[in-house]
């Protein structure tokens, strides 16, 4: 298992790298620089050239790409995500808040969603191919289907403007605690939840309708062992093994930033984040965001990996 | 400067700023006002500052619309773009030359720290601003003469310096000897004081009891989000009564606003409009003055104002110059659309059967600038225009249209859209100016001629004096046509009817908070 580990984190970390280069390069093809996008029409128009290549010296912004990206990785290895070009600022705090943000509503979400998502899943399994099946799969294709921002904007109609008993965009800081947060959000909370219900569940039933027909279930069946007790200790872990991989990726996703829900919202999270500082080309904090979501992606992967090689020894040697 | 003695000068200047030295002449509101209540709003426009948590309570990072709301400048351009006075009492030029500028400060106007305004605070904060501020460059330094009086010496005559210190990052801030720290703490003079920051997200502000109006404000508390960019999400709020009012909003909701129980739409007088950069760089159809005349005249400004805004409470029609029609100087164009005229004028330069025009670019940096644009082209086909257009990305679009200014490069500015706002007569016709992309770097004669006058405006402190030389440039661009300015639009705010007396302002961030007060 030690093995295992390590080698899952060599693999990781080889990864972190190329996505880390990739990143500050892909970060170079946005055109206009920070000190471009920070000024008026009026600055620019009133602003003499020389003056504009003189701030931009100042901002570092005319240094040759190689030494930006020397500066960028060595950087990393400090763990110092530097500093936002226009005003100077760390750069760890202005993602650490808005990161903080979108774990926590990544956390209700899955707290949430999963039970619900394996509930309907084991029901749907059990009754596969009845009604029962048909309607779950049916609302899940739907609720999966529908784009979050229908779905927010709906709530947003029925509960904050025709029914007013939740808030239509949550007000509160980006920094406030977090029970104040998710306390303000319940839409955004509703919304995501219910596109991970449907996506987690359609997932499940089908690992539960695999394992409820394979051999070793229909064996259990016939030592006699009780059927609630053959679905909640042999086939459920069973069934979820192939859909750790997907709810992994799911929950990094969430976490890496629910673009459409923030904005719908104006959740104040990682995403939302991620659009204004590639809006106002702070590159340096698009790099951390992303760097963000590349960590989260990979370490819910080799958390994937690892639960998977835990309740399925037969992987350990993969 | 030819015939314009010290005493013609200190004299003309006297009786131009002699209405400002009169006592601030902010009108009362109508209806007795209500002391109390707590009003959010949620404010839409573009916000270039990039503010966070170390900075956020300073004025150059706060989102613009903010920052009359707990700071004040000397000066202030009222919702008819006129000049009134605000913590000076007194603005007058100490010679002739209008090279320097004495202004008296207000007597006991607090901080909201408690400290008492002086001049010292006024120079430390110029300080702060000639360094950063684009339209305080001018200020060469500053003199303190004793602590209410303080001069101004500039590079060169301004007649319209005043305008500069109603600049509202101009701000008067504490002072202090370290200019990379001055106004972090977020205390100015303003009618709210900070209580908490969300940067480019959420600001709350209290009201402050030693501000220097007597009985202003009225509101208790005061909470400005940030919605720039989410319409949706703002308007959402607004109908789940979140917010009170909401500023900015697109033209196209007010025919749908209007319908919004209790609700007031309130526009400004004036507002941003959109400039038509007509590039002549070798080779460029627009190097000749009749085709861009013929351009000009065949576009259906009021037709455009009906049609995208909605009417003239909504929109303005523009004269060419970058003069706002609410401002005092703005001379209305004479003449409409004139399709015969057009087509003669193509004609005379070679293309009797119409002339096909390079792509015009524009960004949907406002909602309506499709139709905008659609409604031109549609417009000046009919004189034989035949006109291209293609909506590009916001991202990155400054960068795509201006090019390198350096022509020999061949990287060349792009037949364009872009947007300005209204300023003082001065700036706004300075953009015009040869040197600049917005002139589509205008040369020849008639440009000298254009800059000789502008020259002469800013050596004239006597106001008429100075509105005749303006309106003679305004006819120089009406007929030389360096760019074209169609049609501009009003700044359009929404409340609930139970919020008084906000009036909304061609430039959005000079709105004054002080004066709003709650009827329930």
């Amino acid at each position: 298992m030690i093995s295992l580990i390590l080698r899952r984190g060599a693999l990781s970390l080889a990864t972190l790298f190329l996505l880390a280069t990739f990143i500050f390069f892909a970060t170079e093809v946005l055109p206009g620089d920070a000190l471009d996008v920070s000024l008026s029409a009026d600055e620019v128009a009133m602003m003499p050239p020389e003056v504009l290549a003189r701030r931009k010296a100042e901002l570092g912004l005319d240094r040759p790409i190689l030494e930006r990206y020397l500066g960028f990785l060595g950087g990393l290895l400090k763990f110092d995500l530097g500093r936002t070009i226009i005003t100077r600022a760390p750069v760890a705090d202005i993602v650490a808040m808005p990161l903080r943000n979108s774990m926590a509503l990544a956390a209700v979400t899955l707290l949430l969603a999963l039970p619900v998502a394996l509930g309907i899943a084991m029901a749907a399994a059990q009754a596969k191919g009845r009604g029962l099946d048909n309607a779950v799969s049916g609302a899940a294709i739907i609720g999966y289907s529908i784009p979050e921002f229908v779905t927010g904007l709906l709530l947003i109609a029925v509960f904050a403007v025709w029914w007013p008993i939740f808030p239509a965009t949550i007000t509160a800081s980006t920094d406030d605690p977090l029970s104040v947060l998710l306390a303000a959000a319940p839409l955004a909370v509703i919304t995501t939840i219910i596109g991970s219900i449907a996506y987690l569940g359609r997932i499940l039933r089908v690992g539960m309708i695999e394992v409820m027909a394979s051999d070793f279930v229909e064996r259990l069946h016939l030592s006699g062992i009780p059927r609630w007790r053959i679905l909640l200790v042999h086939a459920l872990p069973a069934a979820v093994i192939p859909g750790l991989s997907a709810a992994a990726l799911y929950a990094a996703s969430l976490v890496s930033g629910i673009v459409v829900v923030e904005m719908v919202f104006a959740y104040p999270g990682i995403g939302a984040e991620l659009v204004r500082a590639v809006t106002r080309r702070e590159v340096h904090v698009v790099q951390a965001i992303a760097l963000a979501a590349a960590i989260c992606v990979v370490s819910f992967n080799l958390l994937a990996d690892l639960g998977i090689s835990t309740l399925d020894p037969r992987t350990r040697s993969a | 400067m030819v015939g314009f003695s010290r005493r013609t000068a200190l004299g003309a200047g006297t009786a131009l700023f002699g209405a400002l030295n009169a006592a601030l002449a902010v009108a009362q509101p109508a209806a007795t006002p209500r002391r109390g209540g707590a009003l959010v709003y949620a404010q839409l426009s573009g916000n270039r500052r990039g503010g966070d948590a170390t900075n956020s309570r300073h004025p150059y990072f706060m989102v613009d619309l903010i920052t009359r709301s707990a700071y004040n400048t000397l000066a202030w351009v009222d919702e008819d773009l006129r000049l009134q006075l605000e913590l000076a009492t007194r603005i007058v030029p100490a010679d002739a030359s209008l090279k320097v500028w004495e202004v008296t400060i207000r007597e006991g106007v607090r901080f909201h720290d408690g400290r008492v305004m002086t001049a010292n605070d006024v120079a430390s904060s110029f300080e702060l601003h000639r360094r950063r501020n684009f339209a305080s460059q001018q200020i060469q330094r500053t003199e303190v003469m004793n602590p209410t009086t303080i001069r101004f010496h500039l590079d060169a005559g301004n007649s319209e310096f005043p305008f500069v210190l109603a600049e509202y990052d101009c701000v008067v801030m504490p002072a202090n000897p370290d200019i990379d720290r001055i106004g972090l703490e977020g205390i100015g003079t303003g009618p709210f004081r900070i209580t908490g920051s969300d940067p480019q997200r959420r600001m709350t502000f209290e009201r402050f009891d030693d501000y220097w109006r007597q009985g202003f404000p009225f509101l208790d508390r005061l909470e400005v989000i940030n919605r720039e960019g989410q319409s949706e999400a703002a308007l959402a709020g607004y109908r789940a009564r979140q917010f009170d009012a909401m500023l900015n909003i697109d033209p196209r909701l007010t025919r749908q606003m209007e319908r919004e129980p209790q609700t007031d739409l309130v526009p400004a007088a004036s507002g941003d409009q959109a400039v038509i950069i007509l590039p002549k760089h070798p080779g460029s159809l627009f190097n000749d003055a009749r085709i861009r005349r013929a351009f000009s005249a065949a576009i259906d400004r009021e037709g455009l104002v009906r049609i995208v805004y909605g009417g003239t409470r909504w929109g303005w029609v523009g004269n060419d110059s970058h003069l706002a029609a609410a401002d005092p100087m703005f001379v209305a164009p004479e003449r409409g659309r004139d399709l015969a005229l057009a087509r003669r004028l193509l004609a005379e330069a070679g293309h009797p059967n119409g002339v096909t025009l390079p792509t015009l670019y524009y960004a949907p940096q406002w909602p309506e600038m499709a139709r905008y644009f659609q409604f031109i082209q549609e417009s000046v086909r009919e004189a034989g225009i035949t006109l291209p257009i293609e909506e590009r990305p916001n991202d990155g679009y400054l960068r795509f249209r201006t090019g390198d200014p350096d022509v020999s490069k061949g990287n060349w500015h792009r037949f364009a859209y872009t947007a300005v706002g209204p300023r003082n007569p001065g700036i706004s016709l300075f953009r015009m100016r040869p040197a600049n992309n917005e002139s589509g770097y205008w040369s020849g004669p008639a440009a000298e001629r254009y800059m000789a006058l502008y020259a002469r405006a800013m050596l004239t402190a006597e106001a008429a004096a100075r509105r005749a030389i303006y309106a003679e440039m305004q006819e120089l661009l009406r007929e030389e046509v360096p760019a074209i300015l169609p049609a501009g639009r009003n700044n359009v705010l929404i409340k609930r009817s139970t919020v008084q007396n906000l009036k909304n302002h061609p430039q959005h961030w000079s709105i004054r908070w002080d004066e709003v007060w709650r009827s329930a």
